[in-house]
């Protein structure tokens, strides 16, 4: 146990005091933030906050007041100016003091027809803010219930639920649907980069002709699971600081759209990531070991690397298929191939029910392929451990009798 | 008894025999000398006692049974190809190494600070391995071998690479450790260094044993009826015993008749009145009954 755990530090410490690591660990977040940060500096200057105007005959505005502030980052609430007389709006319009006005003639609750006065046409976002302005002091003059008149002024949300009632989502809250989604690539992510750091671990081993003194050390056992345990270590620890990052991030977030403040990861959603990415996290680092065992430099094993990582991916490519159709043939054979299930599954909970039967046959095809996996791994290992400079072939391996026991 | 027992192992590569029925053992308190040419099946051999490869037959007992994980930090090994973690500060890799072998870090520090300093690598040892010279890492990889007190040593061609300062140190540590009781197979192809060092070797080809026992038996059962001898003065023009005489480098070799005693050749030089520097039975050395026996081999194996 001793050696596992001087195996597991010294792959961890590897990694994780490297410059290249802090690299990869920060590029996600600081891509994230910079991307957020275009959008919000997007939605701040693009729309123009020049105070609007309001001339209003009917009198319904009179003793006007505004909803609570609903407004955030992206849709920042504009002044309302209210005017006795066209022409002192239209001086205002010309001075440039504001960007447009209203008009609501007299008979305006018969007929409910408003003028907007303007040289250049305000954006959707203020002609809805005075949309809502409008029909929240109508409400008012009609004296209604405060509570009949709030859930007028919200306006209804649709919220769907699927048939067997184990999902629901409401209309404004379409974005946690991106939760899982987003979780799910996450953990790919880091799968893939556990078994990139693994076979990388592997084949210098092989290139710096260490093997032979480790296992004289150590069993070939005790190696791989010291490895195997070091470098998830590593993937977590990527994993843990993003989510970090991320709870800072939906924190800070929270803080203007309060909406965010209550997602959550439904548990059925959790167990079933585990289920899937336990085998399939045991499938990739025993496929990457077996090819930094076979291969001779880190080169080689990263070209072919690519045989595994491509079609781990593929969902991600052809995601809006899957998501527009996501019990369609498709989205349901990938789910069936082990390499592109872990992904396609992640991304069809998100948007569908998938059916107990399709997600049990799926695992237990991920389960027995991560078991063939290790033993094909094995067999690599004991082969290609001690061929410097020289490649072991599939056939090779699955060969008979080829191993030395 | 022995430290190691191997009894009549051989292992098959495909269509090659790498290993043919082989013997030997290696007891403690010797340094153990695993010759042959290359590809003789000597690294094969080494394999197989460290439990890398298993053989097809044969057993082989090590500490007095199998291969455990356990005794495998009574093995030292130094391979024949090379190897350190060549991206990490030298002190960083040797730790690691020596932990492996199941030595706790406050036990490794001091100790890897002597080898440093014995090995001259004092200053090296926050470099990157692979920023050191070739003598440089092969000292780091003696220290490997070493570092964690053996019992039994198993190195393969411990001097490459070392120059003769070092080639020395090494071969009192090797002596040392011999002195201490430890047991050390040495293979190598410098059969001045086997000479000097070996108590006991095994000669195998096409991985046979053909020469198996101690230095001395072997080189003098391939001794001829020759006699070298360095005079004071020349040597009288013939010699009662003595078929001819050939004169190198300033001695002389006397080829004996066929059934004449050198003990009869040395009394007739006295008689002679000859005064005699040196008198020794010719030995070959052992380069020479290498070369000897690998061609006889071969030419068996053709023929």
């Amino acid at each position: 146990m001793a050696k596992i755990w001087q195996i597991i530090k010294y792959e961890y410490m590897k990694h994780v005091f490297h410059k290249r690591f802090l690299f990869s660990l920060l590029s996600l977040p600081i891509g994230v933030l910079a991307m957020f940060g275009v959008a919000f500096l997007i939605g701040r200057f693009s729309v123009d906050r020049t105070p609007v105007g309001y001339v209003d005959h009917s009198g319904i505005l009179q003793n006007s007041t505004r909803e609570e502030d609903s407004s955030d980052l992206f849709d920042p609430r504009i002044e309302l100016i209210t005017y006795q007389s066209e022409e002192q709006a239209n001086q205002d319009l010309t001075d440039g003091n504001i960007q447009a006005f209203y008009v609501l003639p007299k008979l305006y609750p018969q007929i409910l027809d408003v003028d907007l006065i303007y040289f250049e046409e305000p954006s959707s976002e203020i002609q809805s803010q005075f949309r809502d302005f409008v029909s929240f002091n109508l409400a008012t003059a009609e004296n209604i219930d405060p509570l009949v008149k709030e859930r007028l002024s919200d306006g209804s949300v649709i919220n769907m639920e699927s048939l067997d009632g184990s999902r629901n989502m409401r209309q404004d809250q379409w974005y946690l649907i991106l939760v899982p989604f987003v979780a799910g690539v996450m953990f790919v992510i880091v799968i893939m980069t556990s078994g990139a750091y693994l076979m990388q671990a592997v084949v210098e081993e092989k290139e710096n002709r260490t093997m032979e003194i480790v296992i004289t050390s150590v069993s070939p056992n005790q190696l791989m699971t010291g490895k195997i345990i070091g470098n998830i270590g590593v993937g977590l620890t990527q994993l843990v600081v993003w989510l970090i990052f991320g709870w800072i991030g939906l924190k800070v977030a929270g803080q203007f759209w309060p909406i965010l403040q209550d997602f959550s990861l439904p548990g059925d959603y959790i167990t079933v990531i585990l289920l899937v990415f336990l085998p399939a996290f045991v499938m990739i680092a025993a496929f990457m070991s077996a090819i930094g065992a076979t291969m001779t430099e880190l080169k080689e094993a990263q070209q072919v690397q690519g045989l595994i990582s491509l079609p781990m991916m593929v969902p991600f490519y052809i995601a809006s298929s899957i998501i527009m159709n996501p019990n369609g043939t498709l989205a349901v054979v990938l789910s069936f191939f082990p390499l592109t299930s872990p992904l396609t599954i992640i991304m069809r909970m998100a948007f569908t029910v998938i059916p107990t039967w399709q997600i049990a046959t799926n695992i237990a095809i991920l389960f027995a392929f991560a078991i063939f996996s290790v033993w094909f791994a094995g067999r690599a290992f004991r082969m290609g451990m001690l061929r410097y400079g020289k490649k072991l072939s599939l056939k090779e391996v699955l060969g008979k009798g080829a191993v030395n026991e | 008894m022995s430290l190691v027992e191997v009894h009549n192992i051989s292992k098959r590569f495909g269509e090659t025999q790498a290993v043919d029925n082989l013997s030997f053992e290696v007891r403690p308190g010797e340094i153990f000398g695993l010759l042959g040419p290359n590809g003789a099946g000597k690294t094969t051999s080494i394999r197989m006692i460290l439990d890398i490869f298993k053989p097809d037959s044969g057993e082989i007992n090590i500490f007095g049974g199998k291969m455990e994980e356990e005794k495998k930090k009574l093995v030292g090994y130094l391979p024949e190809e090379r190897g350190l973690y060549q991206d990490i500060p030298l002190q960083r890799c040797l730790t690691f190494l020596a932990a492996l072998k199941g030595m706790s870090e406050t036990e490794i520090a001091p100790r890897l600070n002597e080898y440093l300093e014995q090995f001259d690598l004092l200053e090296a040892r926050d470099k990157k391995v692979k920023e050191l010279s070739k003598g440089m890492q092969q000292k780091a990889q003696l220290i490997t071998t070493l570092i964690h007190d053996p019992q039994l040593v198993i190195i393969d061609e411990p001097f490459t690479s070392l120059d003769p300062v070092n080639t020395e140190m090494v071969k009192d540590m090797l002596e040392a450790k011999r002195n201490e009781g430890k047991a050390i197979i040495m293979s190598t192809h410098q059969m001045n260094q086997v000479e000097e060092l070996c108590d006991r070797i095994l000669l195998i080809d096409h991985g046979k044993r053909v020469l198996y026992g101690t230095l001395k038996e072997i080189q003098q059962s391939f001794a001829s009826q020759d006699v070298m001898v360095t005079p004071l003065v020349d040597l009288p023009e013939s010699i009662e015993g003595v078929r001819e005489i050939r004169k190198t480098n300033g001695r002389y070799r006397l080829v004996l008749e066929k059934h004449a005693k050198p003990n009869l050749v040395l009394k007739n030089l006295i008689n002679n009145g000859t005064d005699l520097v040196e008198f020794e039975i010719a030995v070959p050395p052992l380069n020479e009954i290498f070369i000897q026996v690998v061609k006889k081999q071969d030419r068996g194996g053709n023929g």
